[in-house]
């Protein structure tokens, strides 16, 4: 059983990818013929939907105490949402376990969402090599929260994580060199969070007394100080709860609950 | 090149290198995997029955062994298993018996610690 | 989870929240106390090292005053935050990663303080 379901994984993949190639041509054609009726969408890859979504039910049976819900998404993406405590142990699972082998981290970033409870996202991309497939892991966390550092699993996860630092100011406890990455020594605030002005909070020049550069807070000049450079987040209107729109509760409709 | 030499000639096998960077020629490999494998059954043994994963190892273990036990061609045997080459196999056993020395610990068939809070998961939001 | 149990019986608030490194206040107003001495102790080499146009006494006051900044602070986890965040500054600052003009920047020196009363703003033609 165990063997076949390697080999499933393995050769569905193949197969799926045949399927795309001839598929994405045939539908193509078709729709050129007929009238328009329907927006050019990419062609559903029903196999490797399904197989994910199989891999997905496995990794959540197996690992019931941390994942709190799986789903694949139109892309044919497979995303795992965890609890934050579960960060070790689920990438563990998925680096070492026979079935998954996800050895390679691909990506670590953080997504910061300020009208949440827990405003930052921590995304995983996880590549393995061997099945040929990737995996997204994601979890939460609020501002004071540490997360665990997963660098003891990956290494690669020591730099990306400096970055969350320096970016977002989200805390990995247990990294062993958390330090400014990008920013400059003395830089103050997190410029990846929403509430970080365009504009940022000190500018930089060369002071020809002090015979050194300087940073002073910004002073912007008459017109250009006429434009909204607070922040973008306002002018997504997908982002603010409308008030007359119909309301879609949570959990309505996810397209594969554990 | 010595070294490899007389690891083939202990091994009797025509097999100089596995091609991949840090991954030894192993000289017995059915040796090392039957160790792995009842290491990992018997760490699995302290896991409750009913646990998925122990439930997904045992099955996927013990199709290895049992191959392993039936076939004593090296070659044969990497393309029963159908999983790269005999030391990759070894390799997947070594992580396995890590990982559940690991899961005994952590056990992660207990159930969710925590609900997710209200509308986290939900996109767009 | 130990951790978790613990700051619920000893916070008794309605939400446990994970602490960063201190259980309660008087751990974190410790932590402070040590990041306070090791840059008091820091400020001579310091101003030695980056040849800087100040005293001892001067760059003291400095670092006293930046911590009485933050003296309204009292939730552990962000007295916390705000310790380790000075801990990497401090890092920074004795393996000379810094520069003159990063260090020169706690000072203000460049600056000129900002119009407050009605007359001088308009002075200044902007800023409102």
């Amino acid at each position: 059983m165990a063997a076949s379901l390697v080999r499933l994984v393995r050769g569905g993949v193949c197969r799926s990818l045949n399927l795309h190639r001839t598929a994405a041509l045939a539908p193509a054609r078709l729709e050129a013929t007929t009238a328009e009726t329907r927006p050019t969408v990419r062609p559903k890859d029903a196999v490797a939907h399904q197989q994910l979504s199989a891999f997905g039910e496995y990794v959540a049976e197996i690992l019931p105490k941390y994942v709190q819900q799986v789903q694949v998404t139109c892309y044919n993406e497979l995303e795992v949402m965890i609890h934050p405590e579960g960060i070790v142990p689920v990438l563990t699972f998925l680096r070492d376990h026979t079935n998954a082998q996800f050895r390679n981290m691909i990506d670590l970033t953080a997504v910061d969402i300020p009208s949440r409870q827990n405003r930052f996202e921590i995304v995983y991309n996880l590549l393995s090599l061997r099945f040929n497939s990737r995996i997204r892991v994601k979890t939460y966390t609020d501002e004071l929260t540490p997360v665990d550092s997963s660098v003891s699993v990956h290494h690669a996860a020591n730099w990306y994580e400096r970055e969350v630092w320096d970016m977002y100011g989200v805390f990995f406890a247990n990294h062993p060199d958390l330090r400014r990455i990008l920013t400059d020594y003395g830089f103050e605030g997190h410029p990846f969070r929403k509430d970080f002005p365009l504009s940022g909070y000190v500018e930089v020049r060369y002071d020809d007394e002090l015979k050194r550069v300087v940073a002073e807070p910004v002073e912007l000049t008459q017109e250009f100080r006429k434009y909204d450079l607070n922040s973008p987040w306002e002018s997504f209107p997908a982002h603010r709860e409308s008030k007359d729109a119909p309301k879609l509760e949570a959990g309505d409709k996810p397209p594969v609950t554990k | 090149m010595r070294r490899t030499g007389s690891v083939a000639k202990m091994a009797g096998v025509i097999k100089k290198t596995t091609g991949l960077v840090g991954l030894a020629v192993s000289p017995n490999p059915h040796e090392r995997l039957r160790i792995l494998y009842s290491k990992i059954l018997a760490s699995l043994q302290t896991m409750p029955q009913d646990a998925a994963y122990r439930k997904y190892t045992e099955q996927i273990i013990s199709g290895r062994y049992s191959l392993l036990k039936a076939e004593p061609d090296v070659e044969k045997l990497e393309k029963k298993i159908n999983c790269g080459q005999i030391e990759e196999v070894i390799a997947q056993a070594e992580t396995e018996l890590s990982l559940s020395r690991k899961m005994s610990e952590w056990k992660p068939w207990e159930p969710l610690i925590d609900e997710p809070p209200p509308n986290q998961w939900k996109w767009p939001i | 989870m130990a951790t978790t149990a613990a700051t619920r019986a000893a916070g008794g608030a309605a939400k446990a929240v994970k602490p960063i490194f201190s259980r309660d206040v008087d751990e974190a107003k410790r932590r402070a106390r040590e990041l306070y001495r090791a840059w008091y102790r820091e400020v001579p080499n310091t101003v030695c090292i980056y040849q800087l146009d100040i005293t001892t006494q001067q760059g003291r006051e400095k670092l006293r005053e930046m911590f009485n900044k933050n003296k309204h602070v009292t939730d552990p986890r962000v007295v916390d935050m705000l310790v380790i965040k000075g801990k990497m500054e401090l890092q920074e600052t004795i393996n000379v990663w810094k520069q003159k003009t990063h260090i020169m920047r706690y000072f203000h020196e460049s600056e000129t303080p900002r119009p407050t009363d009605f007359l001088s703003k308009f002075y200044t033609g902007h800023d409102p």
